[in-house]
């Protein structure tokens, strides 16, 4: 009785292991659908609409917005043969306009405590730098909520692009 | 010296089930002490995901809440408490179903509002020994990876339930049974992210919290029913429970009895059974004729923990004939 008991439990264990083990493996590599297919819509000669808030050095504003994080957005949009679109505002206003679908990422030198968590989507973490004060800075950079796709492509971007 | 009243009132295979049960509840909470945690950290933001983790949580309260009456049940009757700590049972079922009801509700409405506002998830990657890995695999890894154990947890406590009659312990195999769907539904929601439909998960989320809200239900009002003395049920409420019908054989086959009513109440593990007898005419029996009926009647099965018999001369009201006669 209580040796049937354990091999259950033992069965359901290694099942259990099997399917975590596999599901991952296959789930290597393999990005998910766009709720609005944003990464179909960018690529080969595509608009990426980018909102941008000022925070030197990751973002400046002039003629043309300049810093880290914009340099980074260029070099993304160029491999997705992608067109770029700025628009500059406050973080509010540029947040609205991302969640309304009107834009595709927001940049301004955001990091995980960003409160817009409700209203967009939030990157991994893709640099880590001490800021004056001692703090640890942990940046990000936000993308219209449910394209998924897109923000995992722009997240395997940012681990190798811009950890630097 | 306390742990002694459950243990007296059961015979040796219930107290080789009740072993097994108390058991069978630990091994339930190790489960879920490692799963809670882990489900929690690939939560994210989907909404599918914290219905089941809620749900995950929630079902540690029936195992907590069968191991305290097991506990609590076990003391014996005192003057202060004249009838024993069996009802313990009921007050742990009622504090169960409701942390069930309320959670479910608030799951539901909260689920349906996400759906309506049309909010979309998003769910981004890790990165796994140099690999970037979509987190959505791996909550479908993990929640395909805690469906095995609940479904043979509730099957072995279905089975001990029955035996034991005990309604805790069938309200916690039922949701066992249920917790495999729960996980089933969160697969299904975030795989439904996974190729571009949005509001799969939200819709998940309310097949789940929908779920939770019937098991809320369902213990609610089987432990409101059970503690405000219905008739006495087997384990799963399904039909009156026939050791109430065996009373009733066995008191009508003695010589001296004309007539049999009885009212009888579930105390959560044990019954309490008051039995009216009407004599027959010139045979008002003697008290060793009636102390030896009330053994007999308690030995029918160890359920019977309380039987008392009184001679009348007219039925109370409310007390039932045998079921089939009026």
């Amino acid at each position: 009785m209580a040796r049937r008991a354990r091999a259950a439990a033992a069965a359901s264990l290694i099942v259990g292991l099997a399917l975590v083990v596999g599901l991952t493996l296959a789930g290597c590599g393999v990005r998910p659908a766009d709720a609005d297919s944003t990464l179909e819509r960018i690529a080969e000669g595509g608009v990426l609409r980018v909102g941008v808030t000022e925070n030197p050095p990751w973002t400046e504003l002039g003629d043309q917005p300049s810093g880290t994080e914009v340099a980074l957005i260029e070099e993304f949009a160029s491999r997705h043969g992608a067109e770029l679109r700025w628009r500059e505002g406050t973080e509010e206003v540029l947040v609205d306009a991302l969640h309304a679908g009107e834009l595709d990422i927001v940049v301004g030198g955001l990091t995980d405590t960003t409160p817009w968590v409700d209203e967009a989507a939030v990157t991994d973490v893709y640099r880590e730098v001490t800021s004056a004060s001692g703090e640890i800075e942990k940046h990000v950079m936000l993308t219209r909520a449910g394209e998924n796709g897109f923000l995992m492509d722009l997240e395997v971007f940012l681990r190798a692009e811009g950890r630097r | 010296m306390t742990r002694t009243a459950l243990r007296q009132g059961l015979d040796e295979a219930g107290r080789k089930a009740l072993r097994r049960a108390v058991r069978m509840e630990w091994a339930t909470i190790a489960f879920l002490a490692v799963t809670i945690p882990v489900v929690g950290i690939v939560t994210g933001s989907s909404q599918a995901m914290r219905a089941a983790w809620i749900e995950d949580m929630l079902s540690l309260a029936p195992p907590i809440a069968f191991l305290v009456a097991v506990r609590v049940m076990s003391r014996v009757a005192n003057p202060r408490y004249p009838y024993g700590y069996f009802r313990s049972v009921g007050v742990a079922h009622l504090v169960a179903g409701v942390a069930l009801l309320t959670m479910g509700a608030f799951l539901l409405i909260e689920s349906a509002s996400t759906l309506v506002r049309g909010e979309r998830p998003p769910i981004g990657s890790v990165e796994v020994f140099g690999q970037s890995v979509w987190l959505g695999w791996f909550m479908m890894a993990v929640m395909a990876a805690t469906i095995p154990l609940p479904i043979w947890f509730g099957r072995v406590k279905m089975r001990l339930a029955r035996q034991l009659h005990n309604k805790v312990l069938y309200a916690d195999a039922d949701m066992n049974k249920a917790d495999w769907m729960t996980a089933v539904g969160s697969i299904v929601g975030v795989g439904g992210i996974g190729v571009g439909l949005w509001w799969a998960d939200a819709a998940a989320a309310i097949f789940i919290s929908g779920s939770i809200l019937w098991d809320g239900v369902k213990n609610t009002k089987g432990s409101i029913t059970d503690l405000m003395d219905t008739r006495a049920t087997t384990f799963d409420d399904a039909e009156p429970h026939p050791d109430i019908d065996r009373i009733h054989d066995h008191l009508s086959s003695l010589r001296w009895v004309d007539e049999v009513r009885t009212r009888t109440r579930d105390q959560g593990q044990f019954f309490h059974v008051e039995a009216f007898v009407r004599p027959r005419k010139g045979r008002m029996p003697r008290l060793t004729q009636l102390e030896k009926a009330r053994a007999e009647c308690r030995d029918l099965d160890w359920k019977m923990h309380d039987v008392v018999i009184v001679p009348v001369e007219e039925f109370p009201e409310t007390a039932s004939a045998r079921s089939g006669e009026s």
